[in-house]
């Protein structure tokens, strides 16, 4: 039982290595919730132009025929990784959540593991 | 013979002709609506009235919002099953000025919070993004006035203003020409179109040639920006196009007057007009022929390169 901030919240909190989330809606772009990042990591536009990514994955699987859903979509950077949830939502949205670790103290698997937790609480 | 004549030695050049800065104005904080950005300085209560749709302000903050092209919260909240007519029809019978109805929805345990918020929140930034369209005719703000949902989450004025600007923006570089997005749509015929997604399937399935983008989010109980995104890029694919000019709506004829050279200026009611009355005795150039549509599609990707 969360709402969107204990969430966020959450996830920051017990997720080691992470430094920004965001909760996107990926057919406007918009982030609904943010919570991290820094002045030089704007997760507004980290929400925005990753909609691009979920998108253009989306479209291909459409194309190969693939009747699967993703589950997640992991970017390494050689100093972060960027984790992508997908979520569906009760009004019928597509969301997602996005999440920023810091490479150096993450550990993946474990990550990974915990955010499909809290997003399995999510109550959206 | 045509001679360029440059300025004599000391004399002043002509004046620049006049640009318009659009980052300049941009700095100047959003410019959606000075009257918005004013009212949340001075931390107003009450709702503002705009043509197109309504911003409800507590202390400065906007905690609701609606326009009539936008489908409202019960509609998001009913048409994907969150929460049952009956449901909703209780809490808005029972609403007061204490107990509003997002209050007694929460407190009866019909819809989890999270689910609320979030329909709410995708609400309010899709009525506003039609409430602040530009308009022809000033906004109006009553003091006080409250809203009979009641509050849930407040939203700062300049992430409304900065997330409506980023959503103008997304639907031009999808597709520059807006008239996908107040007018009735037709299906249009093309050779090699990418294969619509399952979303824009739907959206394409309620084109009838009556319909606008609003009407089909109405119908399919989503939000009406996330339908025009999906309209534009269907429009980009060349799967549908708007029906120009618009059917006239039934209304009673407007009194005659004498020709002004005014008028037509008067008549101009902002770039994304729905049902922009065409000035008698004009021809209108925009035809639905694919060749030429194809052609303007093909000038318009070219400018905007």
């Amino acid at each position: 039982m969360a709402n969107t901030e204990t969430t966020l919240k959450e996830c920051l909190a017990s997720i080691e290595g992470a430094t920004g989330v965001a909760l996107v809606d990926y057919t406007s772009g918009m982030a609904l919730g943010t919570m991290g990042g820094s002045k030089t990591f704007d997760l507004n536009v980290a929400a925005a132009g990753n909609t691009d990514v979920v998108r253009a994955k989306m479209r291909t699987m459409e194309h190969l025929g693939l009747k699967g859903q993703i589950e997640d979509i992991l970017i390494t950077l050689n100093d972060q990784y960027h984790l992508i949830r997908l979520i569906s939502g009760r009004g019928g949205n597509g969301l997602f959540m996005y999440l920023v670790l810091d490479a150096k103290r993450a550990n993946l698997a474990m990550a990974r593991h915990q955010l499909k937790k809290i997003e399995e609480d999510l109550e959206v | 013979m045509t001679a360029v004549r440059t300025p004599p030695q000391g004399t002043t050049p002509p004046p620049r002709l006049p640009v318009r800065e659009k980052s300049a104005a941009r700095e100047r904080g959003s410019g959606l609506s000075p009257m918005l950005t004013r009212l949340a300085a001075e931390r107003a209560t009450g709702v503002l009235e705009r043509e197109r749709g309504s911003l409800y302000l507590a202390e400065g903050r906007v905690v609701h919002a609606e326009s009539p092209l936008a489908p409202g919260l019960d509609v998001l909240l009913l048409a994907h099953g969150t929460l049952t007519p009956a449901g909703w029809q209780d809490a808005r019978e029972r609403a007061d000025e204490e107990y509003g109805v997002a209050r007694l929805l929460l407190d009866a345990g019909r819809v989890p919070r999270g689910a609320l918020e979030l329909c709410h929140l995708e609400a309010v930034y899709d009525a506003a993004y039609f409430a602040l369209t530009p308009s022809s005719t000033p906004g109006r703000f009553r003091y006080g006035a409250g809203h009979w949902l009641g509050p849930l989450r407040p939203v700062p004025v300049e992430a409304v203003e900065r997330e409506t600007l980023r959503r103008r923006e997304l639907l031009h570089r999808l597709w520059p020409d807006p008239l996908t997005d107040g007018a009735p749509l037709r299906r249009s015929e093309t050779v090699a179109a990418p294969a619509p997604t399952a979303r824009q399937s739907a959206v394409l399935a309620a084109v009838d040639g009556v319909r606008t983008a609003p009407d089909i989010a109405r119908e399919l109980g989503r939000q009406a920006f996330h339908t025009l995104v999906d309209v534009r890029r269907l429009a980009a694919a060349g799967l549908l196009t708007a029906l120009f000019p618009p059917p006239r709506p039934h209304r009673p004829p407007p009194p005659a007057l004498p020709f002004r050279a005014g008028a037509t200026a008067e008549r101009a009611v902002g770039p994304a007009a729905p049902d922009p009355a065409p000035p008698p005795g004009i021809t209108l150039p925009r035809v639905n022929d694919p060749d030429i549509t194809l052609l303007k599609r093909l000038r318009d990707a070219l400018e905007a390169l």
